[in-house]
């Protein structure tokens, strides 16, 4: 994917789960456009149940919305696109029952990529994020860090030209999520794809982006997006910068008012809560 | 701690001990009431006749006809149930709605002695291995069918979102993601279903049979062989207690990842 | 993402699953009515309409009602003995560590065993009266007592006898207040397990050799190749079985909501 093409095309894409009057229905997204350019990394950032995860799915092609369309590169999204598109979920996602190396390999059975290939290509994506050594290990035997890292592997394995990760450092603890960014970000630098980053921390998002895209309260929608302007791979220097600092006092403020609406909305019993997912 | 680790090592010995002394007493108890106190050869063999008609049985090869036949039965039984209750486990399992509807009829029913219905398999399917078959067929059905709708069922969503995400067929999602998220219970569920197949033939075989190791021991009590009798229930305890331990072994086996 | 509706379409009756359990024993019985009448040897399998109206004629058989109150009694006494036996072997087995340790293997061993093998020893030692029917019920029935007994005796967390003795209980106290709540779920799944185990052992026994229970019966309908009595007369044994499992899992469901600490 060339820089300053557009990689994935949003138009006008809605999503409602269920029907109006439904006691379960929910407004999960209202309209949304969006362009995401070719080898940047998007991050999508906004308060619970603000809908960021339901256009993830919808990108992807995991849900069909009630309204809108996606399109990558010069296609039209109407479901999966292995070939396109790899996931890297926050839960874990992982088979227990395989090994790390076979979980990656399992991932090209599905994807259609030719036996002889599979083994080098499962053993470069783990050097990539530095699991080799851990390839004949379960996923039980990992810690959460590690499977996150053998997540990213089986997508980068799959060789697509996007990444859809949603808030895949979330169950980790902060030490942890800071060297993994790190991680990403040089693989960001080496790799060329176009990433999209659902996130909660906004340390995070300033940190990775290149965009970031703010959404407001449920039912939420695009309400500002910025741009961070700092080149991959990130140093840990940037963390402490002034700039840094500029760019999280700027996504706070724009990030505030959207999630005391939301808190009040939770509390005012509207049953709001968790990210709805599909 | 190794005084702690030393301590329940000394702990599990004596244990040990306790267990071994138990039924060393038994047995001593079993010659004494024999050898020294009179109780009656037609309650209660000798242990050494006992012995003398094990070596017998053995030997001579006696028991091989009836243990083909009680394993014939055996077999042919699991067979039918495995095969019917996997597939029909599977299917209702990819339906929640025919879950929520069938699964608490197949327990309801499990729950019921289903042997009750033995006089009926014989009334229709005679004294032979058929009735057995059919009998342990049906029983055995259940805990295997009940199983795979657990299994399946309780595979996780992420699992099915992710394989999905990359790609992969109706098949592949079935033989790469199901079928393995959803063994360890089904592998129990087997393991169930073979040991009450194998209870459901021997207690066919006492009830009502003209053949098989139930009913050896069923026609040796009747004409008083009380040695030769006690020799096959020996015998036909160490089987059993054999094959469930072999089961009980491959399911371990087949849960060792998890 | 394919998701599975809870609410198929069609007929509005079937979204209720009890309503569709209903059916589907309906499309069976329909089917086993088809099948009998035209396709089955009417020798071997009797439909389902004259299994129902069968059920008067084998209730009026001579000797079948007292049958049936004798295995119902035999069923209770088993269960009492199986219960009282079990509540106190379990008991003594899961209190003590060390008896724990060692006996309880060897209940569990004895437990593996297919008992159905030793019946004819039970009838051999206990006459073909209803003793040995008893007797072969609380060996099925008492085990799956004794251990659920003796595991819910053995996980007392320590913490709250601890507390209740720093609050100064007597022994007897903290069985009151403490040990004897903490094990009514488990004692109640076992006595469900007990219950479904002297189910089996005095079926198992009646129909192996009865003379004046069921077991004779079903061996008398079973010889006169009468497949409707003998449908009728297991038909009540299966009711009377599952509504005996109901009754005690009712029971357990009841008392189990007694959370313990």
């Amino acid at each position: 994917m060339d820089a300053d093409q557009v990689a994935i095309r949003v138009r006008g894409v809605s999503h409602e789960f269920g029907r109006p009057g439904e006691p379960h229905y929910v407004r999960a997204l209202q309209e949304t456009s969006l362009e995401v350019v070719g080898g940047e990394l998007l991050c999508l950032i906004g308060p619970s149940g603000c809908g960021k995860s339901t256009l993830l799915n919808v990108m992807g092609g995991l849900l069909a919305p009630t309204a809108g369309t996606v399109e990558v590169g010069a296609l039209s999204v109407r479901g999966p696109m292995p070939q396109e598109i790899a996931y890297v979920f926050q839960e874990n996602a992982l088979f227990p029952w395989s090994t790390v190396v076979d979980n990656i390999k399992v991932g090209m059975v599905f994807q259609g990529v030719p036996a002889r290939e599979r083994e080098a290509r499962a053993r470069k994506a783990l050097q990539n994020v530095s699991l080799a050594d851990f390839a004949e290990h379960y996923p039980g035997q990992l810690s959460g860090g590690m499977r996150q890292r053998a997540a990213l592997a089986r997508a980068l394995a799959l060789d697509t030209g996007i990444l859809l990760m949603d808030e895949p450092f979330g169950a980790l603890d902060e030490q942890t999520r800071m060297i993994l960014g790190e991680d990403l970000s040089a693989l960001l630098a080496s790799e060329r794809k176009t990433i999209v980053f659902v996130t909660h921390s906004l340390g995070e998002a300033v940190f990775l982006a290149d965009r970031i895209a703010v959404f407001s309260a449920r039912p939420g929608t695009i309400k500002a997006t910025i741009a961070i302007g700092e080149p991959h791979p990130r140093r840990p220097a940037f963390m402490t910068s002034a700039k840094f600092h500029r760019l999280r006092d700027e996504l706070y403020s724009l990030l505030h008012d959207e999630m005391r609406k939301t808190l009040s909305a939770m509390q005012g019993g509207a049953g709001g809560g968790e990210e709805a997912r599909p | 701690m190794s005084k702690n680790s030393d301590a329940a090592a000394r702990e599990r010995l004596v244990a040990r001990a306790a267990q071994g002394s138990f039924l060393a007493g038994l047995v001593v108890l079993w010659y004494l009431a024999t050898n020294a106190w009179d109780v009656s050869p037609l309650l209660l063999p000798k242990p050494q006749a006992v012995m003398r008609e094990l070596g017998s049985v053995l030997r001579s090869g006696e028991f091989v006809g009836d243990l083909r036949i009680t394993l014939g039965e055996l077999g042919a039984a699991f067979a039918i149930s495995a095969t019917g209750g996997l597939v029909l486990g599977y299917c209702v399992s990819q339906s929640r709605y025919w879950t929520r509807v069938l699964e608490p009829l197949l327990s309801a029913v499990y729950a019921i002695p289903i042997i009750l219905f033995l006089p009926l398999y014989v009334l229709f399917f005679g004294l032979g291995p058929a009735s057995k078959i059919a009998l342990g067929a049906t029983i055995s059905f259940f805990p295997i069918a009940l199983s795979t709708v657990a299994g399946f069922a309780s595979v996780e969503p992420i699992y099915v979102t992710a394989a999905r995400s990359m790609g992969c067929s109706s098949y592949q999602l079935f033989r790469w993601v199901l079928l393995p998220a959803a063994l360890p219970v089904i592998l129990t569920g087997l393991r169930m279903g073979f040991t009450v197949a194998l209870l459901a033939i021997l207690g066919s075989e006492t009830i009502s049979s003209v053949a098989g190791l139930g009913h050896r021991i069923v026609s040796l009590g009747e004409n008083m062989h009380m040695a030769r009798m006690f020799a096959y229930i020996l015998f036909v305890v160490a089987i059993a207690v054999s094959l469930n331990a072999v089961v009980s072994a491959l399911e371990l086996r087949g849960r060792r990842t998890y | 993402m394919p998701t599975l509706d809870p609410h198929p379409p069609g007929l509005l009756i079937l979204r209720s699953p009890a309503a569709a359990r209903l059916g589907v024993i309906a499309v069976l019985l329909g089917t086993w009515e088809i099948a009998a009448g035209w396709f089955v040897d009417k020798m071997f399998l009797s439909p389902p309409s004259q299994v129902f109206g069968s059920l008067d004629v084998v209730l009026r058989t001579p000797g079948v009602t007292e049958a049936l109150k004798l295995t119902f009694s035999q069923i209770g006494a088993a269960f009492t003995i199986s219960v009282a036996v079990g509540l106190a072997v379990g008991l003594a087995l899961g209190f003590h560590r060390f008896s724990h340790r060692s006996l309880l293997p060897i209940v569990l061993l004895l437990y593996g065993i297919p008992q159905v093998t030793i019946l004819p020893l039970f009838i051999l030692y206990f006459g073909i009266g209803s003793a040995s029917k008893i007797a072969f019920g609380v060996s099925h029935g008492i085990f799956p007592i004794v251990l659920t007994t003796a595991a819910g005796a053995q996980n007392i967390k320590p913490i709250l006898l601890l507390s209740a003795r720093s609050m100064g209980a007597s022994s007897a106290q903290i069985f009151r207040w403490v040990v004897f709540p903490h094990m009514i779920p488990s004692f109640f799944a076992g006595m469900r397990l007990g219950m479904s185990g002297v189910l089996l052992g005095v079926l198992l026994a009646e129909l192996y050799v009865s003379q004046a229970g069921i077991g004779y019966f079903t061996t008398l309908f079973t010889q006169s190749l009468d497949p409707t009595k003998l449908l009728g007369l297991v038909s009540l044994l299966a009711a009377m079985a599952i509504a005996l499992n109901e009754l005690v899992r009712r029971a357990e469901t009841r008392f189990s909501r007694f959370r313990s600490v």
